[in-house]
């Protein structure tokens, strides 16, 4: 019995290895000859194809569509859920309406080139009240604009201070030089500031360290 | 006193201040302005004709109808009724030493008579005649920038501080002597700072000036000063005169407060002993547990750690914030509490009570808020305290008794008001004293208040029975030392010794201090001294009430920890000025 499937197995293995052989030779053919395909077959061959992709790009703009639509859904739920209450709303439309009112007024008065400003200042005018009705009362409202302009005048300022005081022209040594002429020029003679101060200088003696460790072992080994 | 460098930003930013009002005055680039000033705000008047370069100093004739600006290269003379310029004075530019671009006329002085006083980056002292627009004198005096100019009232003296930090004193003379025509004549020369001298003021007998090194000097003028007491001695200032560190006691905690930040350390502890003035090991070291900064340009003005440490509160010019800190091992975490009740203007003094459940307020109008605390880290405020007389004047010094019944307030106008925090009422008020408070403290056992003025003088109170105690008044009748009267600077922290009663801790920069109420004062000692037999006895234990400890200085913060051991604050000089900006190079011979 052992022997029979063994043959049985054998004839499998030769038929599949026949196979491949035959699969391979196609492969090789194909390389060498082009199939010959009718002009009709390919044509109906290509409008095929271009009605899948077209069909394809249906379904997509489809999902599309149908996501979009969702989420629209919700921006508006959330949006109802964040609306303010009603009264603070009719309150809102009505100092719009009058500031409007009040602006309208003041242009009649002025000439055209008034007109722009005060328009400007109307609605600057506006946003502020509206502004003080939304926000909290322990929040204040700021045009970063604005405080932009001033850090950078105030920047200015203390640049052109610094610039005047300590500026190449101005001469200015080092603090440890200025201490360490002050040591020497005392009764009591001291070294550099920087070595009398021993928060001074830490880098410097760092390295000097360094320097000193590494030439020691330098000499030693060899 | 005006901080020169901000003035002259500010100055540009037009919310500047003149001393002199009624309007008052701020220019931006190139530009004056006039603001008026009412009780409540600031309101603005008008523009003067604008200019082309920026505008670095101005000063109102005295009748205020004229005003010079500096500028560069230049000064202007306004006239303010039309708002012009009557007068436009050229200065000339650094005629020796390296060429400068532009000179800049850093401040200027109008005189009554009409003439003006100019000083310039160049190092000129330069007097005008504003009428003619003529150059009356000229004194080259630095090859460094002068920067600031000061006049006597009597308009016969006057100071000038340069970058390089001397201060010459111009006084106006006789050519001859009992001659009518005056000059003025450079006459003093004085070094006391390291570093640009950004502002000085002319008092009628003495001069002010501030530096960059962080000193204020109180300079008299000898021949001004009648008596040549210790009064009137030269003082340099270099610490402010209140306590920037707080301490948790029972924490171990510190607090120091800097202008922008503040820092709170964990203190080392030993646990070997030793000899008197020996330095023990440490078997834990100090450590750094946090670091604060706070929010925006504002300084900070007031801070304090709760007792527990699980607090700490602080305050802006503007502002105040409370923050929970919580400790648990090596780990740290802060909290700030934001629901803080609102409370009107800022705090000028802050204090905790002495089991952290109270925090008290020292208002700018005169009141003490008092703010519950709880330990869910929630806050709000339980009452006001007010004095009976409506003052304005803010508060400033606060002392909280230990048992929690009893709150004492100094204020600027030298009142200091005594609380029952028990039916928050106004239980006294101690008798007023003609200096200005610079510490107080409750003492823990008996409850009687300690003063220190800033004339050194030290009173105990006793709010019992509203009246000063008897040591105090024996104290008065025999007088305080003279070492003790003549010392620097004023007692700026006052702290008591637990398990010693009589044990009063003061210091002030340069010393501290162990008064022993119990011991008799010095003239007890020195009345006995007269028995010829017992001279060397009691010169050998001549026990006197002020004990005296100098050895560690400059001092910020000296206080008890437990009865055996102290925490006293050293901040060197040295260090400070290690991160100051470079001063001005200056040629020294042999160097």
């Amino acid at each position: 019995m052992a022997m029979g499937r063994d043959r049985a197995m054998a004839r499998e293995k030769t038929e599949a290895a026949v196979v491949a052989a035959a699969a391979f030779s196609e492969e090789e053919e194909s390389d060498e000859a082009p199939e010959e395909v009718t002009f009709e077959k390919a044509r109906e061959i290509a409008a095929e194809g271009r009605r899948l992709a077209g069909e394809r790009a249906r379904r997509e703009k489809a999902i599309l569509k149908g996501k979009r639509r969702h989420r629209e859904e919700l921006f508006k739920e959330q949006k109802k859920r964040k609306l303010l209450p009603e009264n603070l709303l009719e309150e809102l439309a009505s100092t719009q309406n009058s500031t409007n009112q009040t602006s309208d007024v003041l242009e009649q008065d002025q000439n055209v080139e008034d007109e722009v400003e005060n328009h400007e200042d109307s609605e600057k005018h506006s946003e502020e009240e509206i502004l003080a009705t939304r926000c909290p009362k322990n929040y204040m409202a700021v045009r970063l604009k604005d405080q932009d302009l001033t850090s950078q005048r105030q920047q200015e300022a203390k640049d052109f201070i610094q610039r005047q005081l300590y500026g190449a022209s101005c001469n200015r040594t080092t603090a440890n030089q200025y201490f360490s002429v002050e040591n020497k020029k005392n009764a009591v003679k001291k070294a550099a500031i920087q070595f009398v101060n021993k928060s001074w200088g830490k880098v410097k003696k760092q390295k000097a360290n360094r320097f000193t460790k590494h030439w020691v072992s330098s000499k030693i080994i060899p | 006193m005006r901080y020169g460098f901000f003035w002259l930003l500010r100055c540009r930013k037009d919310e500047a201040l003149t001393l002199r009002s009624p309007p008052q005055v701020g220019c931006e680039d190139g530009s004056v302005k006039l603001f008026q000033v009412l009780p409540d705000r600031i309101q603005f008047e008008r523009q003067l004709d604008r200019q082309k370069e920026r505008i670095l100093s101005l000063s109102w004739h005295p009748s205020g109808t004229r005003i010079a600006a500096g500028s560069i290269d230049r000064f202007y003379i306004f006239d303010i009724k039309s708002g012009h310029v009557s007068r436009q004075i050229l200065v000339e530019r650094r005629l020796q030493g390296s060429p400068s671009p532009k000179c800049l006329v850093w401040d200027l002085a109008f005189l009554s008579d009409g003439t003006v006083v100019s000083v310039d980056s160049a190092g000129k002292v330069q007097f005008w005649d504003s009428e003619m627009g003529t150059l009356l004198s000229k004194h080259p005096i630095s090859k460094a920038a002068v920067l600031s100019v000061a006049v006597a009232e009597a308009e016969d003296s006057l100071v000038v501080g340069t970058s390089e930090g001397t201060v010459y004193q111009f006084q106006l003379l006789p050519v001859k002597l009992g001659g009518s025509e005056h000059h003025w004549v450079r006459t003093r020369l004085f070094r006391h700072h390291t570093h640009d001298v950004r502002t000085v003021a002319h008092t009628a007998t003495a001069f002010i000036s501030g530096g960059l090194d962080g000193q204020l000097v109180i300079r008299p003028l000898m021949e001004k000063v009648e008596s040549k007491t210790y009064e009137a001695a030269l003082r340099i200032v270099a610490f402010p005169h209140r306590c920037l560190v707080s301490c948790a006691r029972r924490a171990r905690l510190l607090l120091f407060q800097y202008p922008q930040h503040l820092e709170l350390w964990r203190l080392g502890t030993t646990n070997t002993f030793g000899r008197p003035g020996e330095v023990l090991p440490v078997s834990c070291p100090p450590q750094n547990l946090l670091q604060l900064k706070a929010k925006g340009p504002e300084h900070i003005r007031s801070s304090c750690v709760s007792p527990c440490g699980s607090w700490i509160a602080y305050s802006t010019a503007t502002r105040f914030y409370l923050h929970r800190v919580q400790l648990t091992g090596e780990q740290v975490s802060i909290n700030r509490v934001l629901k803080t009740p609102k409370l009107n203007g800022s705090a000028h003094h802050l204090l905790f009570s002495s089991d952290s459940t109270r925090l008290f307020v020292a208002s700018d109008c005169g009141c003490v808020h008092v703010l519950s605390l709880l330990q869910s880290g929630a806050c709000k405020h339980l009452h006001t305290l007010r004095p009976n007389l409506e003052r304005s004047e803010a508060v400033y010094q606060l002392a909280v008794s230990a048992d929690g019944k009893w709150l004492s307030a100094a204020g600027g106008d030298r009142d200091i008001c005594i609380y029952n925090l028990e039916n928050t009422k106004l239980h006294c008020t101690v008798p007023s004293y003609g200096c200005p408070v610079t510490a107080l403290a409750i003492h823990p056992v008996t409850n009687n208040l300690i003063i220190a003025h800033s004339d050194q003088q030290v009173f105990e109170f006793s709010i019992r029975d509203k009246g000063y105690t008897p040591w105090s008044r024996k104290l008065q009748q025999l007088g305080l030392h003279k070492d003790w009267l003549e010392r620097d600077t004023p007692i700026t922290h006052i702290a008591f010794r637990p398990r010693h009663p009589s044990h009063v801790l003061l210091h002030d920069t340069y010393m501290f201090c162990i008064l022993d109420t119990s011991l008799p004062l010095h003239e007890d000692a020195a009345a006995s001294k007269k028995q010829a037999q017992l001279v060397k006895t009691t010169q050998r234990n001549r026990v006197h009430a002020f004990k005296i400890c100098k050895r560690f200085q400059p001092l910020l913060f000296v206080d008890f920890l437990d009865d055996t051991s102290l925490v006293v604050v050293e901040r060197p000089l040295m260090d400070i000025k290690a991160q100051l900006p470079p001063p001005v190079y200056q040629k020294k011979f042999g160097t």
